[in-house]
């Protein structure tokens, strides 16, 4: 009885015990990069100068004048900002600290989690056909778009190069107008971001939330209702930081509509419609391949995908490769050479000696579907330095716009060596061959990610040269992440080291002569 | 003082939750540490309970495979995948500590497979999945006209054992994180050797570690940390005592519902972050022989009829057990009813 009431005493704590573990573990994962307001470590006043990449120079885009300060019109504007200030809510004052005075930095994270939201891959129909996302049918099924790594590469692209030119332009009238922030002529508007003498018109951040909602809305069409609540939230966080009045804010969405409408006009015809083939000329380019090389990669899965992944994305237009063939690597090595051979075994020999290093290393860099895809990883990285070195949204804009254009480089490059040379993954050529990653529906050689990487690397260090070792170790590691995965070759991966690091150079090369340096 | 003492216990305890990376991605598919066990007899979720100072011990073989799951609720099949197998060998011991009270010590090693041709040609997963602990108590007993009413609590803890990774899904052998449970068992023994027993139980588990440091569960998560859901688990049997107490048959329904989580997206992997609901039914049968005392064989058969982002399985497992009194060394009797 004793014993019994004891066990019932002791079952009861326990019970207690349990409940508060469970309570207090309850972590706050974090859903984006944590940093908060900075003061940018330098203003760039010539910033207005630098080349552009859409437009001629930074006063390609006319804006009007603005008001004076000492007029009506301005003095309303600052006294209707200081009312809206007085009553701001809880939720505006959180806006305000999520977008920050940096706000590239979140609309780049918002831009990767919409990647990965539609970087889903269609599965077979009932009847084994495959139906593919379709622009004119946005919500499909399958909804519009497959956000597979060249997509994302090049809506990165075209995100960050609008935001960029966007930027000078921004740059260009804020010092050939000079209209300082309203909390510098009224001291009694609270700001609240580290102060700086950049001028305020037109506001940076009203470019950037603008270009953004326009580009993004392009890409994600399903997302259009989404994008302009963030930039409406945005865009009166700006103003209830104290950083700008009204006409600020509007001279910086007239810059973002018009740099938007360019390089939309750049995107519709840039060729990526056509890089989804018909199986027609999908079979055409694998019997070129065969006639070629005498090989031919073929998709494995069940039912077979009959056209592989954008076979004709090797033919949109790049941002800083002038011939195409001029990057393309030389041929993977025949069937019967030593090197394949050599490579055969050394595949075998990590798949029958998987460690968890190698797995790790395989999955840490893995990327597939349902993710925000290599070129998604290195703008993470991207993002994670630009808060770290203190840029401004100017600087931040311009390391985007170089790696996101030496980014979609490398997987037009990369598209073309894969379509061209068409040579089979490990899966098709080793017999009983598993792998502990999916096998992508497209060639084998050479690797996207360690194109992607390579040229996302260099990048980086030609910007963060402190960078530089970290960067290049984490390049190569991707790159051979994909052979302990499995699915790649050995020279898939080296060789596309070599491709990445050429496509990047390109980029450099241009880079050096903007005037920012 | 008593608060710091508690803070501290839960960071080793959110700590101890966090290092725990191994592999057990049953999850999804594979609810496994709560099913491994139940369909032993003598197990944490069951009704019985043995005599003080014996000892069961119990090895089983379970196979079971799928070639449809729920993505969502929509039910699928994947070619590519093929037919997913997942075998099972457990070992458990059962103690007797003192009258109403059990203690439960398992651990299951798992080994998942696609059937050929395997359109992705993946590789399965294999290894020690999770080293589970229980304590049974009989918390109250009552002979009425028509029979007996019992009840019981059954405490468990289970946690990796191994550097099992969760986050392969469907290959992955569990979910890769810890769980503490309670269950309330109510069981009424009919005179005529009819029973029937119903179980609710509540999970809690933590988290697991990826090997990736981005992941989407309807939005971004940058960290290698995962939430794997808490979840509700439901039992309901109805069985027979036969054949002079030898022979124990069982019909039962086994409900498993997560309490939060994300959707399989589709055609695409799952992950232990899901949320995982379950429908089971399963047939048992026991025997424990007559010549030689203690030895017992147990066969069962369940069935996956419904589910929410799992898969179809469908579950045959064999076992043998052995029980003995530990301190006069003689072959105990068989189960109490």
């Amino acid at each position: 009885m004793q014993n019994q009431m004891k066990s019932k005493k002791y079952i009861k704590s326990l019970l207690f015990a349990i409940g508060i573990l469970s309570i207090s573990c309850e972590k706050d994962i974090p859903t984006y990069l944590s940093y908060e307001e900075y003061e940018f470590s330098t203003v760039d006043e010539n910033g207005g100068n630098w080349k552009p990449i859409l437009i001629e120079n930074g006063s390609a885009l006319i804006i009007k004048s603005p008001d004076n300060v000492d007029s009506d019109t301005y003095k309303n504007e600052v006294s209707k900002l200081k009312e809206a200030i007085t009553s701001i809510q809880p939720n505006q004052q959180k806006a305000i600290n999520y977008w920050t005075n940096n706000p590239l930095v979140r609309w780049n994270e918002i831009t990767l989690e919409l990647i990965a939201k539609y970087n889903l891959i269609p599965g077979p129909n009932e009847d084994g056909s495959y139906t593919l996302p379709n622009a004119n049918n946005p919500e499909g099924p399958p909804a519009f778009p497959f956000a597979h790594p060249p997509y994302a590469s090049r809506a990165l692209a075209y995100l960050s190069v609008a935001q960029y030119d966007g930027l000078i332009s921004a740059w260009h009238y804020k010092y050939l107008f000079n209209r300082a922030a309203p909390y510098r002529y009224d001291n009694s508007i609270v700001h609240a971001y580290p102060e700086n003498n950049i001028p305020s018109y037109p506001s940076d951040g009203a470019v950037i939330a603008r270009v953004s909602k326009k580009i993004l809305s392009a890409m994600f069409p399903l997302e259009v209702a989404y994008l302009q609540e963030l930039e409406d939230e945005h865009l009166q966080s700006l103003l209830l930081s104290g950083s700008y009045v009204e006409s600020d804010i509007s001279a910086g969405t007239t810059i973002g509509d018009k740099i938007s409408e360019l390089a939309l006009t750049r995107a519709a015809t840039d060729g990526m419609k056509k890089a989804q083939t018909t199986k027609a000329v999908s079979d055409s380019i694998k019997a070129a391949a065969f006639e070629r090389f005498g090989w031919q990669w073929e998709n494995l899965e069940i039912p077979v995908r009959p056209v592989g992944l954008t076979p004709l994305f090797g033919k949109v237009t790049p941002w800083n490769i002038e011939n195409i063939a001029s990057v393309r690597p030389v041929a993977p090595p025949k069937f019967d050479s030593a090197e394949f051979l050599e490579d055969v075994a050394i595949l075998k020999n990590h798949a029958n000696n998987m460690t968890s290093e190698k797995r790790r290393i395989s999955n840490f860099w893995q990327d597939g579907t349902g993710t925000y895809t290599p070129p998604g990883h290195w703008n993470r990285f991207a993002n994670e330095f630009i808060v770290e070195y203190h840029m401004n949204p100017l600087r931040s804009a311009r390391t985007m716009a170089y790696l996101n254009m030496a980014m979609m480089d490398a997987g037009i490059s990369c598209w073309d060596t894969k379509y061209y040379y068409h040579y089979p993954r490990p899966i098709q050529m080793i017999e009983g061959f598993k792998t502990i990653a999916g096998t992508p529906n497209f060639p084998s050689y050479t690797s996207g990610h360690s194109v992607f990487s390579a040229t996302g690397a260099e990048v980086l260090a030609y910007i963060f040269p402190e960078k530089a070792t970290l960067v290049r170790g984490w390049a190569e590691e991707a790159a051979i992440s994909r052979v302990y995965g499995g699915l790649h070759w050995t020279f898939d991966a080296k060789i596309g080291t070599e491709q990445g690091k050429k496509i990047a150079q390109l980029a450099i090369d241009k880079a050096k002569l903007d005037g920012s340096d | 003082m008593i608060c710091k003492t508690n803070i501290q216990l839960l960071r080793l305890f959110c700590l101890i939750r966090s290092k725990n990376k191994v592999i057990f991605n049953v999850g999804l598919i594979l609810l496994i540490s709560l099913n491994s066990l139940s369909a032993f007899s003598q197990s944490p979720s069951d009704a019985l309970l043995m005599p003080s100072k014996n000892i069961c011990i119990l090895v089983s073989y379970e196979s079971g495979n799928f070639n449809q799951y729920w993505e969502g609720n929509y039910l699928r099949k994947n070619a590519s995948i093929g037919t997913l197998s997942r075998k099972t060998i457990t070992t458990m011991a059962a103690i007797g500590i003192i009258k109403d009270l059990n203690a439960y010590i398992s651990l299951p090693y798992i080994k998942t497979a696609s059937s050929e041709p395997n359109g992705g040609h993946f590789a399965g997963a294999k290894g020690l999945q999770d080293i589970a602990i229980a304590f049974k108590y009989r918390t109250t007993e009552k002979t009425l006209d028509s029979g007996d009413l019992s009840l019981f609590t059954t405490l468990s803890f289970a946690t990796p054992s191994s550097d099992y990774l969760s986050d392969y899904m469907p290959y992955s052998i569990g979910l890769g994180t810890s769980e503490f449970g309670i269950r309330e068992i109510a069981k009424f023994q009919f005179k005529n050797g009819f029973y029937a027993q119903a179980m609710v139980g509540y999970f809690w588990r933590g988290y697991t570690e990826a090997e990736r440091d981005y992941y989407y569960n309807n939005g971004s998560f940058y960290s290698n940390i995962m939430d794997v859901p808490n979840a509700w688990n439901f039992e309901g049997g109805l069985g027979v005592w036969l054949i002079d107490n030898r022979l124990k048959i069982e019909a039962s329904y086994i409900g498993i519902r997560s309490t939060s989580g994300d959707n399989i997206r589709a055609y695409n992997a799952p992950q232990p972050t899901n949320r995982v609901n379950i429908d089971r039914i399963a047939l048992s049968a026991q025997y424990y022989f007559k010549g030689i005392k203690g030895l017992g064989v147990l066969a069962y058969h369940n069935n996956v009829v419904n589910g929410l982002n799992t898969g179809k399985f469908s579950n045959s497992g064999l076992g043998l057990n052995y029980q003995f009194n530990y301190a006069k060394n003689i072959n105990a009797e068989p189960n109490e009813k």
